[in-house]
């Protein structure tokens, strides 16, 4: 494989990398364990992880400005969750790579990089936890998508108080839970990478 | 000095990873007990984990919170509805992830980054080979480095008052410090010239060491999945 990166491109991906990964390995596959995929409510670990997650590689873009650098730090992490506890991990490797991929996309659509198209790359990457439950479960456990769809409104009728009839308001509250967390992932992401740039050129006075 | 090369310590590591998820239930126990003997006579630094009492907390609430949540519920203890076979996932869940835990950690402490990339390498993914050798010899630091920097906060009375703004400035201070240790890599990397798109390393050697471990651990692990 030919890189394009540098030495320091290459080593500041390892570092996001890592850092996403230490959080991945202990935090996420301990809280996996204890609250399994199938019990995941209308907020899953998968979700919290994922916004987590895109803090920290959106923060390594701003570092490693080149395209494929986001992606390069999801493949980084997906290699160290293969490494890490807890029961089947295929589903969230890839599940990492592609909100990667798509938080990728979304920052070439936006060109110059800002915090509007950070938004928007944390936005994209954490809506697919909600495909990725259809994806996963079709893909790796061999249940038909409608029986996903149903439980998934069980799941959110209950969470939300409602009939399941309520079925568009229940999967927009869905989405809307993972476009405000990505969103806001994109936000914090922009904030404290200019912090962190900020500090390492000596400009912020002492974080104020 | 290290027995085996990165191969036989990557044999290792596969070995425990497939057997921990292959491996059922009872046989598990056998898994885990061959990888803390082999880690405490060929890597004891890997085991530095288990000394510390917040892995065991982990590992127990792992057991002790999946009657709760997994199975349907058959029995009842202190006031609590529990499931036996929650009990049972949960137990054999924690023994698999302590076995691969330990084993990752053994690999981690036994393997240079620079072998790591090397081994990445033999497979043709350079740039990526070399960042994830350099991400998985971070994990150890990147930990003690989280810990310090929180130490640090705490005894200065960081989290009194103003937890939000003192958690912003504890997260910037880990991923300053993490990125201080890649400048310190990225010189050391390129002081060894290193080029990611120089030529080629040396390929790793597989050396008698590693080829009688990776047999002795494939009977191992053919005769454990066979054993009735």
């Amino acid at each position: 494989m030919k890189t394009r990166f540098t030495t320091r491109d290459l080593v500041y991906i390892a570092v996001f990398g890592a850092l996403w990964g230490v959080l991945e390995i202990t935090v996420g596959s301990y809280l996996h364990l204890i609250f399994p995929p199938v019990t995941t409510p209308l907020v899953g670990v998968g979700t919290i992880m994922a916004a987590i997650g895109m803090v920290l590689a959106l923060i390594g873009r701003l570092f490693v400005p080149r395209a494929g650098s986001v992606l390069m730090i999801g493949v980084v992490v997906a290699i160290l969750k293969a490494l890490s506890m807890g029961g089947v991990k295929l589903p969230a490797m890839i599940g990492i790579i592609i909100e990667c991929l798509l938080a990728e996309l979304s920052l070439f659509l936006s060109r110059k990089p800002g915090r509007g198209g950070f938004m928007l790359a944390g936005c994209l990457a954490v809506l697919w936890t909600f495909f990725h439950k259809f994806f996963a479960s079709y893909v790796f456990l061999g249940r038909g998508i409608y029986d996903v769809y149903l439980e998934m409104l069980k799941k959110g009728a209950q969470a939300l108080g409602l009939e399941m009839g309520y079925a568009l308001v229940i999967i927009a509250a869905y989405l809307l839970v993972r476009i405000v967390a990505g969103g806001l992932a994109g936000w914090l992401a922009w904030d404290l990478g200019k912090a962190v740039q900020a500090r390492l050129t000596g400009g912020e006075r002492a974080l104020e | 000095m290290r027995i085996f090369g990165a191969w036989g310590c990557l044999a290792f590591l596969v070995w425990a990873i497939v057997l921990g998820i292959v491996a059922p239930e009872i046989k598990i126990v056998f898994v885990l007990g061959f990888v803390i003997v082999f880690s405490a006579i060929f890597f004891p630094s890997g085991l530095k984990p288990i000394r510390r009492p917040e892995f065991w907390v982990l590992v127990a609430s792992a057991v002790l919170f999946s009657p709760l949540l997994i199975g349907e519920k058959d029995f009842s203890l202190l006031g609590l509805s529990l499931s036996r076979q929650g009990f049972w996932v949960g137990l054999w869940m924690a023994l698999r992830a302590l076995s691969m835990a330990l084993a990752v950690g053994g690999f981690a402490y036994a393997v240079s980054a620079d072998e790591i990339a090397r081994l990445f390498e033999a497979a043709g993914l350079k740039g990526l080979g070399f960042a994830v050798g350099v991400a998985f010899n971070l994990l150890p630091t990147l930990e003690e480095m989280a810990r310090n920097a929180y130490q640090a906060m705490r005894l200065r009375g960081g989290f009194r008052r103003e937890r939000l703004r003192a958690l912003r400035m504890l997260f910037v201070a880990i991923v300053l410090n993490a990125l201080r240790r890649g400048d310190e890599v990225v010189e050391a990397a390129e002081a060894r010239a290193f080029r990611p798109d120089g030529p080629r390393q040396e390929p790793l050697p597989l050396g008698r060491a590693d080829l009688v471990l990776v047999a002795v651990l494939t009977v191992l692990g053919a005769g454990l999945l066979a054993w009735p």
